[in-house]
């Protein structure tokens, strides 16, 4: 099979779990108990708006954001809109625009976000080859420090390094991305501030990473270690930074997917990272949605979750190819 | 112990051990105290059954060993310069591959299935010559593929895109690429057929020749193999050399009663030994964590006396010129085994 050919069919395939994806992120939403309008209206006749009025209130919502229609008509128009590339108005925030929201959060979720998925891929994968290969006492530290941080919760780091380094020592501002009364613009005293809030999150997410990535290379490395191409380099005489890095490059295949992955559902933001730091991100974006059911930022953030996933996916195929040569001959059909 | 070789020989190894540690904490001495001398431009055969020891000596013999192999004692000279490998001294880098080679069993796996062939022989100059250029490195593999008659395009091919033989072969020729003075063979030929066997052994033998490796020592099982490659043949038995001599003649006529029933044991269809019946080995190796006292032969021996289970049998010989460790050769110095089984 050539390799337009391979690449062709994969594409088909991910379009099809696109389309699946489509129809999932619509209807599932609209599934949980609740009605968006209900939540509207309750808050308004908390301001002593009168009844009579809320049905009216209630009847125009209702007619305005479409829900009189079957579900399946609701689906149609947002078929159509998407096709436009308009993901809508939110309920909740209305008239505030599904994409206007999402281009709001987005940058404070990759600015956070890909440093520390970058940084923490990249030491975790060196420090579990290094472990694997050191053996000894450098091992049994790393893999017990890492299996530590890796099997403990993101909330748990989260809210430990926020008592250590924002309540018991006072150096780090607890929450938000800047501070408050300070307005996001592209200013000295402005990046300062946002920076000041950027350490806490970085680190919880970075700390958990690198355990995680460092677990899963050392037993990639460690079965890589006891292959016999390892035994026939040693008795070449080549340098042992040489053969880490043919281990390195063996041992990569699954730590790539999960670095893909990684960045794929990077733009779903760190949900409870971003909680915990009331980081004005998309996780946040999508916790407060979810619980004011505001279907159309739900669905528009679920399905830019599923396009990158498999954006990512993809990206991994080819790169599985370019790594390995043998994925690349069999996907040719060279064998 | 006296030592008649006229010239000093190109490999020299004496008492040499190594012990793997077990779970228990008892060691299981797979090496024990073998010494002997390969000649420059010779083929020295060591085989021996599963379990001999033998792919242990070579993990020594090139200084591959790892844990759980640790080696105890022992030193090693190669062409007038001496390594001592007691105490867990760890050998230097640069031997590897420079003096001593290893052209390891089942090409197979032995070479990274991401790294060009190219590549890892970039790597392997650069590992020895400091800051060679990368097309000077190559220059040298596609020479030596070229005086081999060996094709060029192996270069730029992954292991994966090379036939089980080519493999073999161009490991071979990564092995030998820095013109190591001894070259440790474990079991080149026991992945494949008959043909390839061949083509593997005539690479070695034009190897020799040209003088690109000093010495080779050739460890299998295989000893129709051995007769058509090995000078001289050594046959070990749980963890010792109980036989060493030029190959007709120890083929011909075996000096220990272990080299006699392993002759015996294997198919040649040669006339004088089609006649006869292939027998087999009673028993089994022992176990080298509790070897035999004595001979360790002894429990298989037909030969067998009471002075072989007491005592550690005499070295009829030198180690240089050929010898044998056996109790009854002792008293019949010139009769020949095969009569006897």
């Amino acid at each position: 099979m050539s390799l337009p050919r391979y690449l062709g069919r994969k594409a088909a395939w991910y379009l099809g779990a696109l389309l699946v994806a489509i129809l999932l992120n619509f209807l599932l939403p609209r599934l949980i108990p609740g009605n968006p309008v209900d939540t509207i209206v309750s808050s308004l006749s908390r301001g002593g708006v009168e009844g009579s009025q809320l049905h009216a209130i209630h009847a125009h919502y209702v007619h305005e954001f479409g829900l009189d229609k079957p579900l399946w008509q609701q689906f149609v128009v947002y078929l159509g809109h998407l096709a436009h590339g308009d993901l809508g108005v939110s309920f909740a925030q209305s008239p505030a625009t599904v994409q206007g929201l999402i281009g709001q959060a987005l940058p404070w979720s990759i600015a956070l976000q890909l440093p520390a998925i970058l940084l923490g891929w990249l030491v975790g994968n060196v420090l579990g080859a290094l472990a694997a290969y050191r053996g000894g006492w450098f091992d049994r530290g790393a893999f017990l420090g890492s299996l530590f941080t890796s099997s403990m919760p993101y909330y748990c780091v989260a809210i430990l390094l926020l008592y250590l380094l924002a309540v018991v020592i006072p150096v780090l501002p607890p929450s938000g991305g800047y501070s408050f009364g300070n307005s996001p613009e592209l200013s000295a005293a402005f990046v300062s501030d946002a920076l000041t809030h950027y350490w806490l999150p970085f680190l919880s997410l970075v700390i958990v990473f690198v355990g995680g990535q460092a677990v899963g290379m050392r037993s990639m490395a460690v079965y890589e270690l006891g292959s016999d191409y390892v035994n026939y380099d040693r008795g070449l005489g080549l340098r042992d930074r040489t053969i880490i890095r043919y281990i390195f490059r063996n041992a990569m295949l699954p730590q790539v997917t999960g670095l893909a992955l990684s960045i794929g559902t990077l733009v779903g933001g760190a949900l409870i990272t971003e909680i915990v730091f009331s980081y004005p991100g998309v996780g946040t974006l999508l916790f407060t949605a979810i619980s004011q059911n505001d279907y159309p930022v739900v669905t528009g953030l679920t399905l830019l979750i599923a396009v990158a996933v498999l954006v990512a996916n993809f990206c991994v195929e080819i790169a599985y190819g370019i790594i390995d040569p043998r994925i690349r001959a069999s996907s040719r059909g060279e064998r | 112990m006296s030592d008649t070789a006229p010239a000093a020989p190109l490999v020299r190894a004496r008492g040499l051990r190594a012990a793997y540690r077990s779970q228990r904490g008892s060691d299981v001495v797979a090496v024990d105290d073998v010494s002997l001398e390969l000649s420059g431009g010779q083929v020295l055969g060591i085989a021996g059954e599963s379990g001999s020891g033998k792919s242990t000596l070579a993990a020594v013999l090139s200084l591959t060993a790892r844990p759980p192999l640790s080696v105890l004692g022992g030193e090693l000279t190669i062409d007038g310069e001496q390594l001592d490998l007691s105490g867990g001294r760890r050998p230097p880098r640069t031997w590897r591959g420079s003096v001593v080679s290893l052209l390891p069993q089942g090409a197979m796996n032995s070479l990274s299935a991401t790294t060009r062939v190219g590549d890892l022989a970039v790597d392997v100059v650069r590992a020895h010559r400091g800051r060679v250029r990368r097309a000077d490195a190559l220059d040298l593999l596609t020479d030596r593929l070229d005086a081999l008659d060996l094709p060029r395009r192996v270069v730029d091919s992954y292991p994966h895109q090379l036939s089980g033989g080519m493999r073999q072969r161009v490991v071979t020729v990564l092995s030998t690429l820095l013109d190591p003075k001894l070259l440790i063979a474990d079991e080149p030929t026991s992945a494949l057929d008959v043909s390839t066997q061949r083509a593997l052994t005539e690479l070695l033998r034009e190897l020799l020749h040209r003088g690109l490796v000093g010495g080779i020592v050739f460890v299998t099982h295989d000893l129709p193999v051995l007769r058509a490659v090995a000078d001289r043949i050594a046959i070990m038995y749980a963890g010792q050399l109980v036989e060493v001599g030029d190959t007709a003649g120890l083929i011909d006529d075996p000096r220990h009663p272990y080299t006699a029933a392993l002759l015996a044991s294997v198919l040649v269809p040669e006339p004088q030994i089609r006649t006869r019946r292939v027998g087999g080995i009673a028993g089994a190796p022992p176990d080298l964590a509790a070897p035999p006292t004595g001979c360790r032969f002894h429990p298989r021996c037909s030969l067998a006396t009471d002075v072989c289970a007491e005592q550690s049998p005499p070295l009829l010989g030198t180690i240089g010129a050929g010898y044998s460790t056996c109790w009854w050769r002792a008293e019949h110095p010139d009769e020949p085994l095969e009569a006897r089984l």
